[in-house]
């Protein structure tokens, strides 16, 4: 039996999962859309693990984190729930051990962290604006119809620079139809693109952060050469992408999942069985107080699991399904 | 008589007194009940849509009020200290609710303004007191009381506790609030970071992490005011006043772990004394310092994700210090 952990990041746009081995290898990684629906992502994404797996492969310890990391270490019985800052730094960590900047960029959010000695020093998250994240990129790749994977090639093969506006979405597309009326090539404007969002994230992100070198590009965003490339020339140094770019924070829950278990002696993984129940969510409207919290009531094959949304903790403390009171 | 006081805006720091004083006048006082969804839900759908967050609740608290109580207390705050304000949405308060709600009880909205001196203090009671009683020793005995009431709330409150704590009369919760290792600095207009529904409940989210949380208020007057008149321009709003005191204060305190801004969505003071304080906090100290945004998003996910990462932040580098790795990889100092 090989000893391995289970690492699951399940984000807003993208679910990965890893499997990492004992002497922290990663021997599978997957990376799938969750399409807004998180239960429906895991399970699949479970059963593709498991059928991909070698049979002599035992889960010592599972891990989960990005945004709907407490559904999914509820419904696979997580040995630790971490939020994608801490994550994503030791994953980091563990990748380049004297790392100083993390670029995190992924679909919908993006992340700098600044790391000291080995020790989580500062961070920030975009606030309101999804300008310079993923979403962005898609949003024009698919405006100038070439597919997202091919966008940074065609921005390495730009020659001079053609300035769009990055700080609002908006504005770029407005911006690039112009530039492109005028008769400028596309690979300068996707070339300008990259760019821009590479601007608004310093801008924004890196605000008043002192970026140092090592720097670590990490999340599905890392895979576009062009916008890598458009951090080394504004930074003015080498940016490192790890072989698991888009996994990252997955690699990080693993690794975390690895000590806890180490600590705690046993795994509280409730088995690849998990993609095969059938997982119903109930949601209602509490009405004891005009708060009126959405609770939401989350079931394994008709078996109450846990509820969570209520503000004073009636309900999710309570862990006894009580159907007459929802009816 | 019946007078509603709503529990938004500058009630966390003067409801003991305004309380203290229409009940010894002899009016039955009503707060409002505490921030709910229906009462964000009323004031975002009566307010004109620039306003602030907070704004918006205390219009939502107004129309909690309006139908059970014969006297309404939304004074014209203008300022309360000489040669400062408060901000400009509290200057037109009155007139916004009167715009916004309609069939709304008689308003006592005497207005309160200090920007040149307390000269005008007496006068600004007397109005007060004149909707309940034109006896004026009556209302002279009543401020007295209500002063010493608002002075024993500010030592409890210089004594730790917070607002929070004392508006539930929670006293047994208290007993262990100092017992606590990491000493957090949450600064915000105390009608953000003293509502739990508004605040998606920080302070008890921080202490469940074991953190202690203490606030711009929990710090000595004299202390803060010196601290902020290292500005070179005084800073005349005094809610920026107090939190750039407070900032600059505990940069300087080692026991103090990180500083926590909690601003709401568009405030324009925050907009510069945020800045300010995220500025020097970096410059002048190695103080983990995060500015969170609120607004009227129920969804917890972002705010939590935030404050985890925080701690994990403050834990990481506090474990850091006195455990030091012994095969290079850091995952042990964790």
């Amino acid at each position: 039996m090989r000893k391995c952990y289970l690492g699951v990041d399940i984000g807003s746009v993208s679910t990965n999962i890893i499997v990492m081995d004992a002497d922290e290898q990663i021997l599978d990684t997957l990376y799938i859309r969750t399409q807004g629906k998180p239960i429906e992502t895991i399970k699949k994404g479970l059963s593709q693990i498991k059928n991909r797996l070698d049979k002599d492969i035992e889960i010592y310890g599972v891990g989960t984190t990005g945004s709907g990391r407490q559904l999914g270490g509820i419904m696979i019985g997580a040995d630790v729930i971490k939020n994608e800052i801490t994550a994503h730094g030791i994953a980091a960590l563990n990748f380049v051990p004297d790392v100083k900047t993390i670029i995190e960029i992924g679909g919908q959010d993006s992340k700098i962290i600044l790391l000291r000695d080995g020790v989580l020093y500062d961070f920030a998250m975009n606030t309101v604006c999804a300008a310079g994240t993923g979403s962005f990129i898609d949003r024009q790749a698919e405006r100038l119809d070439i597919p997202i994977e091919e966008f940074g090639k065609w921005a390495l093969k730009s020659k001079s620079t053609v300035r769009i506006a990055g700080r609002c979405a908006v504005f770029a597309e407005s911006d690039m139809i112009h530039k492109q009326q005028l008769g400028h090539n596309q690979e300068d404007i996707i070339n300008g693109l990259c760019e821009a969002l590479v601007r608004n994230y310093l801008n924004n992100l890196g605000k008043g952060k002192e970026i140092k070198s090592p720097v670590i590009f990490q999340g599905g965003v890392a895979a576009n050469i062009g916008i890598k490339r458009a951090f080394e020339k504004i930074l003015g140094y080498e940016v490192m992408v790890p072989p698991h770019a888009n996994v990252m924070g997955a690699i990080g829950a693993a690794l975390l999942a690895k000590e806890e278990t180490a600590k705690a002696g046993e795994s509280k993984f409730k088995g690849f069985e998990v993609a095969d129940s059938n997982y119903t969510v109930k949601s209602f409207e509490c009405e004891y107080c005009p708060n009126m919290c959405e609770v939401v009531e989350f079931r394994r094959d008709e078996k109450m699991v846990a509820r969570w949304g209520d503000k004073c903790g009636r309900w999710s403390h309570d862990k006894t399904a009580k159907d007459e009171k929802l009816a | 008589m019946k007078i509603g006081i709503p529990r938004g805006l500058l009630y966390y720091y003067y409801y003991p007194l305004w309380r203290k004083f229409f009940e010894t006048l002899g009016a039955q006082v009503l707060i409002s009940k505490k921030t709910n969804k229906k009462i964000v839900d009323n004031g975002v759908k009566n307010t004109v849509d620039d306003a602030c967050l907070p704004i918006k609740v205390y219009i939502g608290h107004v129309m909690d009020l309006k139908n059970q109580v014969d006297l309404i207390f939304v004074p014209k705050m203008m300022s309360i200290h000489k040669d400062e304000y408060i901000c400009p949405k509290f200057c037109g308060l009155p007139e916004m609710v009167r715009s916004g709600i309609k069939d709304l009880p008689q308003m006592i909205d005497t207005t309160i303004d200090f920007h040149k001196s307390k000269k005008k203090l007496s006068k600004t009671v007397y109005e007060m007191g004149n909707y309940i009683t034109k006896d004026r020793k009556k209302i002279d005995f009543a401020f007295e009381k209500a002063l010493k009431e608002h002075e024993s709330y500010k030592v409890q409150i210089k004594n730790g506790m917070l607002p929070i704590d004392l508006e539930d009369h929670k006293i047994f919760k208290n007993i262990n609030l100092h017992r606590r290792k990491v000493k957090i600095l949450l600064l915000g207009h105390p009608y953000n970071i003293y509502d739990a529904y508004l605040s998606m409940n920080i302070i008890e989210k921080l202490r469940e992490h074991n953190m202690d949380v203490i606030t711009q208020d929990s710090f000595d007057t004299k202390v803060m005011n010196e601290k902020a008149a290292i500005m070179d321009k005084k800073i005349f709003w005094s809610f920026g006043r107090k939190v750039i005191g407070a900032a600059f204060y505990a940069m300087e305190q080692k026991d103090i772990q990180g500083i926590i801004y909690l601003s709401s969505f568009g405030c324009g003071i925050d907009s510069v004394i945020a800045d300010i304080i995220e500025r020097r906090t970096r410059r002048n100290s190695d103080k983990p310092f995060i500015l969170l945004t609120i607004d009227e998003h129920t969804g917890e996910a972002g705010i939590n994700t935030r404050i985890e990462a925080f701690v994990d932040m403050i834990k990481w580098r506090g474990k850091n210090e006195n455990n030091f790795s012994t095969y290079g990889k850091n995952l042990s100092t964790r």
